[in-house]
């Protein structure tokens, strides 16, 4: 546990805060964001697994700044705390940019 | 492999996810303006966070699988790329379903266009019942 692992989280806690305080684009209500998630997810662990494999790992982590856990296929834990947050800022960005713009359907 | 693995797996990322635009009317590149003014904050929010979890050495990358070009605050060409590519990904994926989910992909609306055309042919069919 170090400054990577709080890092990860505090960016969960911040995207949340951020559509509950700010943007309230409803994004935790659509359910094609769900599925979008969920989606993502399974392919993440393919190509987050290449990237981190420990055999020929591509990005290396400093074992002090994280809790060392590792699932599946040697991916880092905070890195779907990471993931959260890059897929649901994408998507509430999106919804809140189509929503400013009049001839834009509202998902 | 070597040292254009990880722009490789990139491009892998983008090859599967383009043909969502035209096999469920996921058009995202038709939409420029909203595509950047959603991009735009989202890779300088990301990239700012790279740039420091990598000057504190929370991470580094393998030399031997990237081209090692590095962009300002030590930043990898390959993490920009991937704080592009990923969220392409996911708004193709978001649109492709929200189509299914509303019927708006181009086969379901071929499909709708269909029946309607076929419900008009037969209504004015003369052999079919019209009431009134």
């Amino acid at each position: 546990m170090g400054e990577h692992t709080a890092l990860a989280a505090v960016s969960v806690l911040a995207v949340i805060v951020l559509e509950h305080r700010v943007l309230r684009t409803g994004v935790f209500r659509s359910i094609p964001y769900w599925i979008t998630l969920g989606i993502c997810v399974a392919f993440m662990v393919p190509v987050n697994g290449w990237l981190t494999k420990l055999s020929a790992p591509i990005v290396l982590y400093a074992p002090a700044a994280r809790t060392g856990w590792r699932f599946p296929l040697d991916i880092p834990v905070e890195d779907f705390a990471f993931g959260f947050s890059l897929l649901t800022l994408v998507v509430m960005s999106w919804m809140r940019a189509g929503a400013s713009e009049p001839h834009e359907d509202r998902p | 492999m070597n040292r254009f693995e990880y722009l490789i797996l990139m491009g892998l990322c983008v090859a599967l996810t383009i043909p969502l635009q035209p096999l469920f009317g996921a058009r995202i590149c038709r939409r420029p303006r909203r595509l950047a003014r959603t991009l735009l904050p989202v890779v300088a929010v990301f990239y700012l966070w790279d740039a420091l979890a990598i000057a504190r050495g929370h991470w580094w990358f393998d030399r031997r699988y990237a081209t090692g070009v590095e962009l300002p605050l030590g930043v990898p060409i390959e993490e920009l790329v991937f704080f592009i590519v990923i969220p392409l990904c996911a708004l193709l994926t978001f649109e492709a379903v929200r189509n299914l989910l509303a019927g708006t992909t181009p086969v379901q609306l071929h499909r709708a266009r269909r029946r309607r055309a076929r419900t008009a042919h037969d209504a004015g069919h003369p052999g079919a019942r019209v009431d009134g």
